[in-house]
């Protein structure tokens, strides 16, 4: 009897994993990421929250988390292979390589540079060359807004010293709105409607118009693109459906961006439509994504004039349009 | 003669802590250089993120010799001297008067501790944009930084005097400005020396940060710029001249907090 119930236990114990009911296979896990964007929550970045919300970046393994630190702590970290995407604008990839960091610009968001001279319609200022003389307000002498003034003073042939500039900090709205400066410098997706709103007569100067300087884009590093570039494909190809569907249909990501921006479901919706407008006629790039090289030389030729470092940079190992494709 | 002997040995004795004091820094911060370099060496970190002791002192020898640290640390220097100057004046004859009338304590209290609850690095840029990015703006953001602890010492100095003295001040029929000039002010100097070395440091921190907020110039503006071109080794230039800055302004006001109250050591002595 005894050893009935010794053998009936063993036929029990062998049996029971078969009537356990089987596991589903574990879906891979997604890989967080954090994504430097180097400003505030803002309509601008629509494409990314569309990219996030329709699943572009789940399907390539992704889960970003949008990151409102500074440009260049973003850069910092991906030069120091800390982070594998930033969004950044043109210019530091350059400054950033110039010093040593292996960044390496993927692809290009913005066709456009988005900086601009913004000043009231009394000033009279129509051109580039109306600047000389003139006392103009940005946030600092360094970053876009310093690189885009220069390039802008440069392609008429005047230099900093033909003009004043006064380091405000982001109060480009305030500090021409009380006259404390005759110009500023800004974005055109920004002060230029912030004004506008306000009710302002403001003449505007895009330094597109002038000179193309290489813009706003993703960057990764050498690290990602040699040991990964299937997850760099992956990235730049899923944020490329999200500007793609944003310029299809930018209702639908403005309603998506609610989500994301915290401010934007009670902010003044027709402003802030009009910075999504404006923000989507500077990424017309054609092909999506492609860098300009004349762009990039153009940017170089700045930098080097302002002195920011003397030997240039190999250019062919600052961008790659490999991955747009 | 006996005290005479015991003097001596007391400030023999004094002179050995001191010169054992000073050695004992001189160790710490060659041990903190070196650990640094061996961070550094070893930790394989790039120099945007981790310069070497080495390069940060190459970069500070470029920016000497190009002009640019010196100019930007005048500048600095003026801020602070005019921020710590008006908020040290004006938190002075406001602690007085908080010391000498409850009603005007009760007053202005409320309003004095709720500035000092709103971050100065919030009330930066409105600072800037009210009025405007030149010098006037980081003054004012430094003198807002240094008024509070300087009214509070002051306001605890002049309280702290004996209302025994008072009343030797009143015996002797001497007038207010007697009681001020021979009894308040001595009698409230020591802490209020203290608030002002407090005050000292504070000054240069609020000098940076009205610079980092929108400058084109001063020690401050260096930080933003070397950040903006990932010259890391540039940003730590900038922040020991700070440091060294405020030790500075630090040792200036300990040295003349020496001088002015000699008369307690005599006394004692």
């Amino acid at each position: 009897m005894r050893n009935k119930l010794i053998i009936l236990m063993m036929v029990f114990l062998l049996a029971l994993p078969a009537c356990a009911p089987q596991a589903t296979a574990t879906p891979a896990a997604l890989t967080q990421v954090r994504l430097p964007l180097g400003y505030i929550p803002n309509i601008q970045f629509a494409p990314l929250y569309v990219a996030i919300e329709k699943g572009y970046y789940r399907e390539a393994g992704l889960e970003i988390v949008p990151d409102y630190s500074f440009e260049t702590d973003g850069v910092a970290l991906v030069g120091a292979g800390k982070l594998p995407f930033a969004v950044v604008s043109g210019e530091q990839v350059l400054l950033a390589r110039a010093q040593g960091l292996p960044v390496v610009y993927v692809m290009a968001w913005y066709k456009d540079y988005p900086v601009a001279v913004v000043s009231k319609m009394a000033q009279g200022i129509k051109t580039p060359a109306d600047l000389k003389g003139k006392k103009i307000g940005l946030p600092g002498l360094y970053g876009a807004s310093y690189v885009g003034l220069r390039a802008l003073l440069d392609s008429v042939g005047l230099a900093e010293k033909d003009v004043t500039l006064d380091s405000i900090g982001f109060n480009q709205v305030e500090a021409l709105a009380a006259d404390q400066e005759q110009a500023v410098v800004g974005y055109l997706t920004n002060e230029p409607i912030q004004l506008r709103a306000a009710g302002y007569q403001v003449d505007v100067i895009p330094v597109s118009d002038h000179v193309q300087l290489a813009s706003n884009g993703i960057i990764t590093n050498e690290k990602a693109i040699a040991e990964n570039p299937v997850l760099v494909h992956a990235f730049v190809q899923a944020t490329l459906k999200g500007i793609r569907d944003t310029i299809a249909n930018p209702n639908e990501a403005y309603e998506i961006s609610k989500k994301y921006v915290e401010t934007l479901s009670s902010a003044d919706e027709t402003i802030q439509k009009k910075i999504l407008a404006e923000s989507i006629s500077l990424w017309q790039a054609n092909p999506p994504g492609q860098s300009d090289p004349q762009a990039w030389d153009n940017m170089q030729a700045v930098l080097m004039k302002m002195g920011s470092y003397a030997n240039p940079l190999d250019l062919s190992k600052a961008f790659n349009n490999d991955f747009i494709k | 003669m006996g005290s005479d002997i015991t003097t001596r040995q007391g400030n023999k004795s004094r002179h050995t802590l001191r010169m054992r004091s000073h050695w004992l820094g001189v160790f710490s911060l060659l041990a903190a250089l070196l650990l640094w370099g061996l961070v550094a060496h070893y930790s394989n970190l790039p120099a945007f993120i981790l310069p070497s002791p080495g390069e940060v002192w190459n970069r500070f020898l470029h920016a000497l010799s190009d002009g640019s640290l010196l100019a930007n640390l005048w500048v600095t220097i003026k801020e602070v001297l005019l921020g710590l100057l008006m908020g040290t004046v004006f938190a002075t004859i406001t602690g007085y008067l908080i010391a000498k009338s409850r009603l005007f304590e009760q007053l202005v209290s409320p309003y004095l501790v709720a500035s000092q609850a709103i971050p100065i690095v919030a009330i930066a840029p409105l600072l800037v944009i009210w009025f405007g990015p030149g010098m006037s703006s980081k003054v004012l953001i430094c003198a807002l930084i240094v008024f509070f602890p300087v009214l509070v010492n002051t306001v605890v100095g002049v309280r702290a005097v004996p209302a025994s003295l008072h009343d030797l001040m009143d015996s002797l029929r001497a007038t207010r400005w007697q009681t001020f000039r021979f009894l308040e002010v001595p009698a409230a100097l020591p802490i209020f020396l203290g608030g002002l070395r407090i005050g000292a440091t504070l000054s240069v921190i609020g000098a940076v940060v009205g610079e980092l907020i929108g400058a084109d110039s001063g020690l401050g503006f260096l930080v933003n710029v070397g950040r903006g071109q990932y010259d890391t080794a540039l940003v730590f230039v900038a922040i020991f001249t700070l440091v060294g800055l405020a030790l500075i302004l630090y040792g200036l006001v300990a040295a003349a907090e020496r001088r002015l109250l000699s008369w307690q050591d005599s006394k004692i002595n």
